[in-house]
C-alpha cells in the first residue's frame, strides 16, 4: 500500500512537472513558410510579412470541407526578425514558429539599399530561422509578392515554393541561394552573390528571344499563376547591384565549381540554317579553373568547360545525325556559340561589376599560405578585373535523342 | 560472484578514449581554435598532438617500466609522497577546471539550441544527475556502456560527415595556414591542454585485463580520435569560409543545420543530436569518474564513488560563475588552457628525470 | 525466516528420520496407518496378504501406481509362492529395492512405490510401479517455429529427462538431483554436460538451490524467482524455455538446465541478454534467412521500446525536426483532440495493454469479443470521437505489434514496462531526458550479471565466443564455445 502511494505520488509529480519550459503542443504553433521583408520610410524599421500555413487545408483526416483559407498572411513592422515575430503574435493566436521557413523574400528596393546587410546580420543569431532557407529577391514589394502569389495546383503553399525553386534550378535559370551562402560570400568579400529573382507582376517583352533570355516578369505567359522565377539578383558586398537574365544566370552556374551541375535544356542557333534553333540538353562536367597568378602583371585564368550535349529537336530538319560533315559543322558551331556567349558574359562581369559571380576566388587561394597574404593580394579589386580570362569550351559528345534521322519535309509536302 | 576478473579489454578502452577525446570534434573546442587560426583550424590539433606526443610517450614508457602502478601511484613512487601529492593535486585541479569549463559550454549548447526557454540550471541538474547515477556504477559498467553505445555514435559521425561533404568545398581549406604559420603554431601549442584527458586516463592503467591491452587501447583510441578531430575540423573549414568560421560558436550543430536531405528532411540537425548527446553524456561520465578517481587515489579513499556527488555539484556551481558562454569559452577556457599546457607538457619529463635519478642511485 | 521457526522444523524432520522399521509387522502397520491417516485418506491403501509362506503387508497410493503391475508382479507371486524364499526372488520387478527406515518408506510412497513388509523382518521392500498422470509430449505452444523439431517438454520429470537423453546421447550428460529443503521436499534436477560446464557456475547454482528454505516450491516458475539475484529487476536472468531442442543447444554450449517435476519448461542459467533475443529457429534457418529474421526482430524490439517515446519527445519539444508535410498533417489531426500528446499516447498504450491482458485471461469461448471491442472502440470510434488522433493509433498499434515479435515471453514484459518508463522520461524533458533514460537503462543492462556472467557479453566485456549477438555467424565458422561461461572445453571444432 505504501509503495503504491509512493508510486502514485511519483507518477503525479512526473506528470505535473513535465514540460514546464520548452514543451509546446504541435497544434498550438503557427508555422511560417515564408517571410517577406520590405523597406519603410524610417531608417531601421522594416515591414515583415509572414505567410503562415493552415494545417487543416489539404489533409484528409480533418473535417470534409474546411472553409478556412490555405494560408494566413500577416504583415507587421519590426526592426529584426525576432521582434517582428513577437509583434505578429499580436494578431495570430498561435505561437509563431520560424522553424519551417523555406524562403525569405526581400524586395528589390530593400536589397539595393545599404540597410539590407544590417538586416541580414541579425538572421544567424536566431535559432529558429534555419540557415538553409532560400533567399529570393522580388521585383515588387515582398508583401505584395506573397499576397498575389496564388498557386493553382498546390494546395499547400510550402509545396509551391519547394517545387518552383527545384524546377527553376533544374533548368538553371535561377541560382541556389541559401542564407548560409550569402554569408559565406559576403563575408569572404571576394565574389558576387546571386539570388533568385522573382515577381508576380507581368511586364512581358513583345519579341520572342531565346527561351531564357529573360528576367522575371518578362516572360509572356497566359493563364496560370502570375508568379515567375527567372534570372538572378547580383549582390556585391551585401548590396544588390544588378539583375542577370536567365541565360546569364545559367552561365554563372555552369562556371561555378562549388555548385552541383545539373542538366540544362537550352536553345542554340542552327549553323546550317541560321533562322532555326536547335533544342539541346546540356550536361556540363565540373569546371576546371587554372589560375596562373602573377603578383605584378596580368593574371591568367584558364577555365575549362567540357560538355555533353543531347540534341532533341532539329526543326530545320537538317541531317546532322548521319552526315558526318554536317555533324562536324554543328559540333564546331555549338562550341563556338557557347564560347562566345560565355566570353561575353565574363567580359561583362570584368568590366561592369569588376567582380565575378563564379566563386573563383577559391581557386587562387592555394597560391597563398596565409589569409593575410591572400587578402593583401586583393582578388576583388586588383586581380580579377585585370585578369586575362580564357574560356575553353569543349563539347565532348553529341547525341541525337531517339531518332535516327529527321524526316525530309520536302517529301512530306509532296 | 565474478567469473571473469577485470573483464575490460581493448575495445572498451578504445571506446572510452574515443568518447572523451574524439568527441572534442563536436563541442566548442573548434570555435576556440578557429578564433585565430581561421580556416587552418584542422592543422591546430595536429600540432597539439605532435606537441603532446613526446610527453605522452614518456609517460607510457614509465608506466610500462614500473608495471604495477597507475598514474598517481607512479607519481608517488617516483618523486615521493609529499612532492607527489603536490603534483597530483595540480593535475587534479587542471582536470577539474577543464571538466567544468567544458561542461558549462556543453550545457549552454544544449540549452541554447534545443531548449531555449529553459534555465541553464534545470538542464544542468538533469544532465549531471544522470552522469552521476551512471558513473556510480563503476568503471566496468562505464566501459561496457561506452562500447554498447558506440554504434549509435559512429553511425551519427559517419552520417554527419557524409551529409556535410555534400556541401563542403575542398578548396576552402586554402590558404593552407589560415591566420598565419606563427599563429597556428602558437594556437596548437598553447591550447594543447585541450586534450589533457589522454594523460588523466592513465589512472586506469591497472584496470584492464592485461596492461598490454591498455597500451593497444590507448594508441588505437588516440589515433582514431585524432583522425576524427582532424577530419571534423577540416569539414568545418570546408563548409564555412574563413570569415564565417570564427563567428560561429557551435560548429557541429551549425554544420548539420545548413544541409538538407532532399525535400523531406529539411531540418535534420536534431537527428544528429542523438549521437551527440549520448557522447556528451558518456564523455562527462568518464571525465567525472576519472577526476574522482584521481582525487580518491591522492587521498587514498577506496570507495571514491561517494565523491561523485560532491565533486560533480561543486563543478556545477563553479562553472556557473562566468556570466555567459562567450566569457567562459573565449576568456576563461582559453586562459586556463594556456596555463595548463606547460604543466602537462613538463610533468612526464619530471617523472622521467626522477626515474633516471632513481636508477642511477641504485 | 526467523530463527525459532527454523529450529522447530528441523526437530520434526530429525524425528522422522530416526524411526527404524521394526521386526513386528503389527507395529509397522500401526505406525504407518497412523502417519497416513488410514481410513480418512481415501486413496491410501493398506493391504494384508496371507500367503502360504508368511504374512505380507502392502502399502500404496492406489491413484499413483499401476494396478495391473501390482496384481501381476507383486500380489500374485506373493500369494502363489510355495517356498519361503526372500522377497526379491519372489517379486520379479527390476525396481525392487530394500528400505531400512520409515523416512525412506515415506519418500517411496509419495514417489509411487508399493511398500512390502514381511512379518519378522526389519526391512521392507519398495517396488516402483508409479503411474503418475501427465500430459503427453505435445507441440510447443509459446515458442513456435516453422522449421525445427516440434516436441516440447511436458509436466513429468522422467519424460523430460528422457527427452534430454534423446537429444544428447552421451555419457557426459549428467542429470544431477538436488533436493530443495522445503515442505514438501522437492527434487530439482540440474542437467549439464560434464565435460563442458564450468564448475564455479555449477557450484553457485547448487549453493543457491540449497540455500532456499521457503516452503511450497513446486515448479521452476517459482524456483526461478528464488534463484535470481535481483528479484525486483526488470531483466530476467534465467531463460525459460519449453523447447527441448533449445535447451539441448544450450547444454552443449556449457550452460546448465534446471528442471523440476510439474513444469513443462526448463530454466537455462547463466544467461545473457542476447539469448532473449534469439530464437532456436535462427540456427535452423540458413545463415541469410536466420539473420534476416534476427534483423526484423531487432527492428521490432527498437520500435516497441522507443517509437512512442520518440513521438512524444519530438512532437512536444523538437517539432523542427519533423518534415513540414508530416508536421502539418499531425497538427491538423490534433486540432480537435482535447488531450496533450503524452496523455493521448498513454491512453492508447494503456488501452492496448488492457486488450492484451484481457485477451490472455478471457475464457476462450468469449475470445472473439476482444477483437471486436479492440478494433472498433479503440481503432475507429476513438478517432471519430476526436479523443485521439489517427497517427497515435498507428504508433501505438505499431509498438504493440512489435512487442509480440519478442522471441521470449519474459523479455516481452521487460520491453513493455520499459516502454512506459521511456514515455514518461520523454515527456519530462524531450530528447534530453529520453536519451538520459536510455543511457541509464543501458548502463543497468551492462552492469548486471547472471550467475557471474555479464549480461551483455560477448559484446562487452568481450571474449572468445561464437559472437552470436545481433547476427550469427555461418555455423562452420563458429570456432569457440561462449568464452564468458569459461567452459572446460573452449574449442568447438
Amino acid at each position: 500500500m505504501k509503495k503504491l502511494l509512493i508510486f502514485m505520488l511519483l507518477l503525479q509529480t512526473a506528470v505535473l512537472l513535465s514540460g514546464c519550459y520548452d514543451r509546446k503542443e504541435l497544434e498550438e504553433q503557427a508555422y511560417v513558410i515564408s517571410i517577406g521583408v520590405d523597406m519603410t520610410e524610417s531608417e531601421d524599421v522594416f515591414r515583415f510579412t509572414f505567410e503562415i500555413a493552415n494545417p487543416e487545408v489539404g489533409s484528409a483526416v480533418s473535417s470534409p470541407s474546411t472553409q478556412e483559407p490555405v494560408q494566413e498572411v500577416v504583415s507587421v513592422l519590426g526592426t529584426d526578425f525576432l521582434s517582428a515575430t513577437s509583434a505578429a503574435n499580436v494578431s495570430v493566436a498561435k505561437e509563431i514558429s520560424l522553424d519551417q521557413v523555406r524562403v525569405v523574400i526581400v524586395s528589390e528596393k530593400l536589397a539595393r539599399s545599404k540597410k539590407f546587410i544590417h538586416l541580414m546580420q541579425t538572421a544567424p543569431s536566431i535559432i529558429d530561422l534555419k540557415l538553409n532557407s532560400q533567399l529570393v529577391i522580388s521585383k515588387e514589394k515582398a508583401e505584395e509578392f506573397i499576397r498575389t502569389n496564388k498557386p493553382k495546383l498546390e494546395s499547400r503553399p510550402h509545396k509551391y515554393f519547394q517545387y518552383m525553386l527545384d524546377r527553376a534550378k533544374e533548368t538553371g535559370v535561377i541560382p541556389e541561394a541559401p542564407l548560409v551562402r550569402f554569408f559565406q560570400i559576403t563575408e569572404g568579400d571576394a565574389d558576387l552573390f546571386l539570388a533568385p529573382f522573382a515577381t508576380t507582376k507581368k511586364d512581358p517583352k513583345e519579341e520572342y528571344g531565346a527561351e531564357d533570355n529573360y528576367k522575371a516578369g518578362e516572360v509572356n505567359i497566359k493563364g496560370g499563376n502570375s508568379t515567375q522565377f527567372i534570372g538572378s539578383a547580383v549582390f556585391k558586398e551585401g548590396q544588390m547591384i544588378d539583375i542577370l537574365t536567365g541565360e546569364e544566370t545559367r552561365f554563372s552556374l555552369m562556371l561555378d565549381t562549388t555548385l552541383p551541375q545539373q542538366d540544362i535544356i537550352a536553345n542554340y542557333t542552327d549553323p546550317l540554317r541560321p533562322g532555326f534553333d536547335l533544342a539541346a540538353r546540356v550536361q556540363a562536367d565540373k569546371v576546371k579553373v587554372k589560375i596562373d597568378y602573377k603578383p605584378t602583371g596580368k593574371t591568367n585564368i584558364d577555365v575549362y568547360v567540357s560538355m555533353h550535349m543531347n540534341i532533341f529537336a532539329v526543326p530545320s530538319t537538317q541531317n546532322y545525325m548521319i552526315n558526318s560533315k554536317n555533324r562536324n559543322i554543328l559540333h564546331a558551331s555549338l562550341q563556338k556559340q557557347l564560347q562566345e556567349e560565355g566570353e561575353k558574359f565574363i567580359k561583362k562581369t570584368q568590366e561592369k561589376y569588376k567582380l565575378e559571380p563564379f566563386y573563383w576566388s577559391l581557386h587562387i587561394r592555394s597560391k597563398f599560405l596565409t589569409i593575410k597574404d591572400y587578402e593583401k593580394a586583393d582578388w576583388a579589386n586588383k586581380i580579377y578585373p585585370n585578369a586575362n580570362v580564357r574560356l575553353h569550351v569543349k563539347v565532348r559528345s553529341l547525341e541525337f535523342g531517339k531518332l535516327l534521322r529527321e524526316s525530309d519535309l520536302r517529301k512530306v509536302r509532296d | 560472484m565474478e567469473l571473469n576478473k577485470k573483464p575490460l579489454r581493448i575495445r572498451e578502452l578504445t571506446a572510452m578514449i574515443f568518447m572523451i577525446i574524439g568527441l572534442k570534434g563536436g563541442d566548442t573546442t573548434p570555435a576556440l581554435f578557429a578564433d585565430h587560426a581561421q580556416n587552418a583550424i584542422w592543422i591546430v590539433p595536429i600540432i597539439s598532438f605532435l606537441f603532446l606526443l613526446g610527453p605522452f610517450l614518456i609517460l607510457m614508457h614509465l608506466l610500462k617500466k614500473y608495471k604495477n602502478y597507475n598514474l598517481i601511484e607512479l607519481i608517488f613512487h617516483l618523486i615521493g609522497k609529499k612532492a607527489g601529492t603536490l603534483l597530483a593535486l595540480l593535475l587534479f585541479t587542471c582536470g577539474f577546471i577543464a571538466m567544468f569549463t567544458d561542461m558549462r559550454n556543453v550545457m549552454e549548447e544544449i540549452n541554447y539550441l534545443y531548449f531555449p526557454n529553459s534555465p541553464t540550471l534545470v538542464i544542468y541538474v538533469i544532465f549531471l544527475t544522470i552522469c552521476i547515477l551512471v558513473a556510480n556504477k563503476g568503471l566496468e559498467t562505464i566501459g561496457s556502456l561506452a562500447w554498447a553505445l558506440l554504434p549509435v555514435i559512429i553511425v551519427t559521425i559517419i552520417a554527419v560527415i557524409f551529409v556535410d561533404l555534400k556541401e563542403a568545398v575542398l578548396v576552402r581549406i586554402f590558404p593552407l595556414f589560415g591566420g598565419g604559420v606563427g599563429t597556428v603554431l602558437f594556437e596548437g601549442i598553447s591550447k594543447s591542454a585541450a586534450f589533457l584527458e589522454i594523460f588523466l586516463i592513465t589512472i586506469a592503467y591497472q584496470s584492464f585485463h592485461q596492461t598490454k591491452y591498455f597500451h593497444s587501447g590507448i594508441y588505437l583510441g588516440g589515433s582514431l580520435s585524432f583522425m576524427l578531430i582532424v577530419s571534423f575540423y577540416a569539414v568545418y573549414a570546408m563548409l564555412f569560409d574563413y570569415n564565417s568560421i570564427n563567428n560561429i560558436a557551435f560548429l557541429y550543430q551549425e554544420a548539420t543545420e545548413i544541409v538538407a536531405l532532399g525535400h523531406f528532411f529539411t531540418n535534420i540537425s536534431t537527428l544528429f543530436m542523438v549521437g551527440w548527446m549520448f557522447s556528451n553524456f558518456l564523455r562527462f561520465i568518464i571525465f567525472l569518474y576519472l577526476i574522482c578517481w584521481i582525487f580518491g587515489a591522492i587521498f587514498e579513499i577506496k570507495r571514491f564513488e561517494g565523491l561523485l556527488l560532491p565533486i560533480g555539484f561543486i563543478a556545477m556551481i563553479l562553472s556557473l560563475i562566468p556570466p555567459s558562454f562567450v566569457v567562459n569559452e573565449m576568456f576563461f577556457r582559453e586562459r586556463s588552457l594556456q596555463i595548463m599546457t606547460p604543466i602537462f607538457f613538463l610533468f612526464p619529463f619530471l617523472l622521467w628525470v626522477a626515474s633516471y635519478w632513481k636508477d642511477r642511485k641504485k | 525466516m526467523f530463527p525459532w521457526q527454523k529450529k522447530k522444523k528441523t526437530e520434526a524432520v530429525a524425528k522422522q528420520k530416526n524411526t527404524k522399521i521394526s521386526r513386528s509387522l503389527k507395529e509397522n502397520v500401526a505406525y504407518l496407518e497412523e502417519q497416513y491417516l488410514y481410513g480418512t485418506n481415501f486413496d491410501f491403501n493398506s493391504k494384508e496378504l496371507r500367503g502360504s509362506t508368511g504374512r505380507y503387508h502392502l502399502f500404496y497410493y492406489s491413484t499413483i501406481i499401476d494396478t495391473k503391475q501390482l496384481n501381476e508382479h507383486i500380489v500374485t507371486p506373493l500369494l502363489e509362492t510355495k517356498r519361503d524364499i526372500p522377497v526379491p526372488r519372489i517379486v520379479t520387478l527390476s525396481s525392487l529395492s530394500s528400505v531400512k527406515n520409515m523416512d525412506e518408506v515415506e519418500k517411496g510412497l509419495s514417489a509411487g512405490c508399493v511398500i512390502i513388509f514381511k512379518e519378522g523382518m526389519s526391512e521392507a521392500f519398495e517396488a516402483k510401479i508409479d503411474d503418475f498422470k501427465h500430459r503427453a509430449v505435445e507441440k510447443p505452444e509459446n515458442e513456435k517455429t516453422v522449421k525445427g523439431p516440434k516436441e516440447s517438454f511436458t509436466e513429468s520429470l522422467p519424460v523430460n529427462i528422457s527427452i534430454f537423453r534423446k537429444q544428447i546421447p552421451s555419457k557426459d550428460l549428467i542429470v544431477e538431483n538436488i533436493s530443495i529443503d522445503s515442505r514438501p521436499t522437492m527434487p530439482v534436477s540440474l542437467v549439464y554436460a560434464r565435460d563442458l560446464v564450468n564448475e564455479e557456475i555449477l557450484e553457485n547454482i547448487k549453493k543457491r538451490i540449497k540455500k532456499i528454505t521457503a516452503s511450497n516450491i513446486r515448479n521452476i516458475e517459482i524456483l526461478e524467482q528464488f534463484l535470481e539475484e535481483r528479484p525486483a529487476s526488470l531483466f530476467p536472468t534465467m531463460l525459460y524455455t519449453e523447447r527441448p531442442d533449445n535447451a539441448g543447444n544450450y547444454i552443449m554450449e556449457g550452460y546448465v538446465a534446471i528442471i523440476m517435476e510439474n513444469s513443462s519448461s526448463c530454466l537455462i542459467a547463466p544467461i545473457t541478454i542476447w539469448s532473449f533475443f534469439h530464437s532456436p529457429e535462427d540456427r535452423y534457418l540458413r545463415w541469410a534467412f536466420g539473420n534476416f529474421s534476427r534483423l526484423v526482430r531487432a527492428i521490432a524490439y527498437f520500435i516497441t521500446l522507443f517509437v512512442s517515446a520518440t513521438y512524444v519527445a519530438i512532437t512536444n519539444y523538437h517539432s523542427q525536426l519533423i518534415p513540414i508535410d508530416l508536421l502539418l498533417a499531425i497538427a491538423s489531426s490534433r486540432e480537435r483532440v482535447p488531450l496533450p500528446i503524452v496523455f493521448e499516447i498513454l491512453l492508447m498504450e494503456v488501452a492496448f495493454e488492457l486488450i492484451r491482458e484481457a485477451g490472455i485471461r478471457i475464457p476462450s469461448p468469449l475470445g472473439p469479443t476482444i477483437g471486436i471491442v479492440g478494433a472498433l472502440i479503440l481503432g475507429q470510434a476513438a478517432v471519430e470521437a476526436n479523443i485521439v488522433s489517427p497517427i497515435v493509433v498507428i504508433i501505438v498499434a505499431l509498438s504493440g505489434l512489435s512487442s509480440f515479435a519478442a522471441a521470449n515471453y519474459s523479455i516481452n514484459h521487460t520491453l513493455r514496462i520499459s516502454r512506459f518508463l521511456f514515455i514518461f522520461a520523454a515527456s519530462m524533458y524531450g530528447l534530453l531526458s529520453l536519451l538520459g533514460a536510455i543511457l541509464l537503462w543501458v548502463a543497468y543492462v551492462v552492469s548486471i550479471n547472471s550467475f557471474g556472467v555479464s549480461y551483455f557479453s560477448p559484446a562487452t566485456p568481450s571474449n572468445r565466443s561464437p559472437r552470436d549477438t545481433f547476427f550469427r555467424m555461418i555455423l562452420k565458422k563458429e570456432k569457440w564455445r561462449p568464452g564468458f561461461l569459461n567452459p572446460k572445453d573452449w574449442d568447438k571444432q
